[in-house]
């Protein structure tokens, strides 16, 4: 990345963070629930985009690392009752310790294979968080309201079931998963991704242990999922095996096509584009799902690089 | 004088067939050798090998008299083995700028990004490409895609550069370029030449090796390689 550039990339980022920071006090409540999701699921699928668009792996098996992170927070709130801290850190620690086995036996194949062998090892999480439903209660799934006690910050007492809490712990949760990105992505690591995106082969010629590398991002990528999965079911208050099933794998796909693979900004933009649109839609008919279907379709032969990836091809090839 | 480099009755099998027999390759320390022989001689097939690209069938390689011959390729070249590809393999999206990097960066680390800017502007100058720092490297012209391809090999500081068909499809003031730009390499570093044009052969080497049916039929000077029967036998003909 050229110098002169660096402050023009971190001052787009922050402003969006900012943004994000304002708009909780002018949005009425409806938009203000809605966009505490869908930051949660930004940073989901800014975890996806590292694997997809930096390193070129296209997974169908994430709804794994999410639901890891889920229930890895959720059965010790709900069995446990331990504080909602140790809740998101044994969150990530199911996601990242699953992830490293399944990138240990996935990432020996590449291309379609890894889809369908990621899909097949999600497809045996979610069966199991079904056959295992009197720990996880199945597709009914379980509800934290009740179980999630006050986080003590010195003389300050914060309640999660308080919608600003919600809004602002998604927005941190959000914040810290575009920093990571934009930081991963513009050091040398990220330069090695890129190159075995770009070609393999070579990369390797050049002196790098490539699957090491998969490896790592996969953990990366994992560990965010799983760390927005916790958050998604501290702030939602639910946990239900639907969100292992494959339309959580293929959620951050779209999302990431749509805002652009590749952009650090692209997961943001297409999860919020198109919770907007379904959110919208719905409420118009109750197909809803064919009008959101021509609006992807539209969107994506208009801007096969998505919405992110076409903006900076035009105005800013310096955003990374 | 000790081998940098050694093959031990080195040999691949594809299915039936029979791509590099029973190879004993010697490269000694600082020496540019030159491997030449008919297409489907086997040559990219040995020093796939001897970079790690792909497994022999049997035999051994020895590296400064170390076993390397299951060693992994990425290994070997922190040993200090670097390939350049004989077609230009460089990441065609990514700028000179970012090519170079990745090579200087798997030697110098790359958190220190003045020290690696440095190097990588250093690295481009020497090869000419200083102008083309910005540029995607796909929408470079071929000569200079070959120019960039030796500059990563180069950053990588090598002790033995193994350059596959350096100069192949290039003009010829870009050959003299790219011979020239060889030559000064070879101080530091041991060079395995494959080269089909004999003037750059010519020019460099001072030791050919022949391959024909993968096997070495001849070794020698190049004086003792163009009077040697089997060569002339394989070049032009019974």
């Amino acid at each position: 990345m050229r110098r002169d550039h660096r402050s023009a990339i971190l001052g787009v980022h922050w402003a969006l963070i900012l943004a994000l920071v304002g708009l909780q006090v002018v949005v009425p409540p409806f938009h203000h629930t809605l966009l505490a999701r869908i930051m949660v699921l930004a940073a989901y699928a800014i975890g996806y985009n590292l694997l997809l668009g930096y390193t070129g792996l296209m997974s169908l098996g994430h709804a794994m690392f999410f639901a890891a992170g889920m229930y890895g927070a959720g059965l010790p709130l709900f069995y446990l009752g331990v504080g909602a801290p140790q809740a998101f850190l044994l969150g990530i620690a199911a996601s990242l310790l699953l992830s490293v086995v399944i990138g240990t036996l996935t990432l020996r194949t590449s291309g379609v294979s890894f889809l369908i062998v990621t899909m097949m090892f999600a497809q045996v999480f979610y069966l199991s968080t079904l056959y295992f439903n009197r720990i996880t209660l199945g597709d009914q799934g379980f509800v934290l309201a009740g179980h999630l006690p006050p986080i003590s910050l010195g003389a300050l007492r914060v309640t999660l079931s308080d919608p600003v809490m919600r809004y602002n712990l998604a927005l941190a949760t959000f914040a810290v998963c575009l920093g990571i990105s934009l930081w991963l992505v513009q050091s040398p690591i990220g330069r090695v991704l890129v190159a075995i995106r770009e070609n393999e082969d070579r990369t390797q010629m050049l002196g790098y242990n490539t699957f090491a590398y998969k490896l790592l991002a996969l953990t990366i990528s994992a560990a965010i999922a799983g760390f927005s999965g916790s958050v998604y079911a501290v702030i939602t208050s639910y946990v239900g095996a639907s969100f292992a099933a494959i339309l959580y794998s293929i959620y951050p796909l779209v999302w990431t096509l749509l805002g652009g693979s590749g952009t650090v900004l692209g997961p943001f933009v297409g999860t919020a584009v198109m919770t907007y649109t379904i959110e919208t839609a719905s409420r118009f008919t109750s197909s809803y799902l064919i009008v959101v279907g021509v609006i992807l379709v539209a969107l994506v032969m208009r801007f096969p690089a998505g919405i992110v990836g076409a903006f900076r091809r035009r105005w800013a090839p310096w955003l990374p | 004088m000790t081998a940098l480099l050694e093959t031990r009755a080195l040999s691949k099998r594809f299915g039936g067939v029979e791509a590099v027999g029973s190879v004993d390759l010697r490269i000694e320390r600082g020496e540019i050798r030159a491997l030449i022989g008919p297409n489907g001689a086997g040559k990219t097939t040995l020093v796939s090998m001897i970079c790690g690209r792909i497994a022999p069938t049997s035999g051994r390689i020895l590296f400064k008299n170390r076993e390397i011959t299951r060693t992994k390729a990425y290994h070997r070249v922190a040993f200090g083995i670097v390939y350049t590809f004989q077609i230009s393999s460089i990441f065609k999206h990514l700028t000179a700028f970012e090519n170079v990097a990745l090579a200087v960066q798997r030697r110098v680390g790359g958190l220190d990004r003045d020290v690696l800017a440095r190097e990588v502007g250093e690295a481009l100058a020497h090869t000419g490409l200083a102008g083309a720092r910005d540029r995607p490297a796909g929408s470079l012209p071929h000569g200079h895609q070959k120019l960039l391809e030796l500059s990563m090999a180069m950053a990588l500081h090598p002790q033995l550069l193994v350059l596959d068909e350096p100069t192949q499809g290039l003009a010829r003031e870009e050959i003299g370029a790219v011979s020239r730009l060889i030559q000064s390499v070879a101080g530091a570093a041991t060079i395995l030449l494959i080269e089909h044009n004999m003037q750059v052969v010519l020019d460099l080497s001072r030791r050919i090796s022949v391959m024909d049916r993968g096997r070495i039929i001849a070794e020698g000077t190049p004086a003792e390689i163009e009077a040697n029967r089997e060569v002339q036998r394989v070049y032009l003909g019974p």
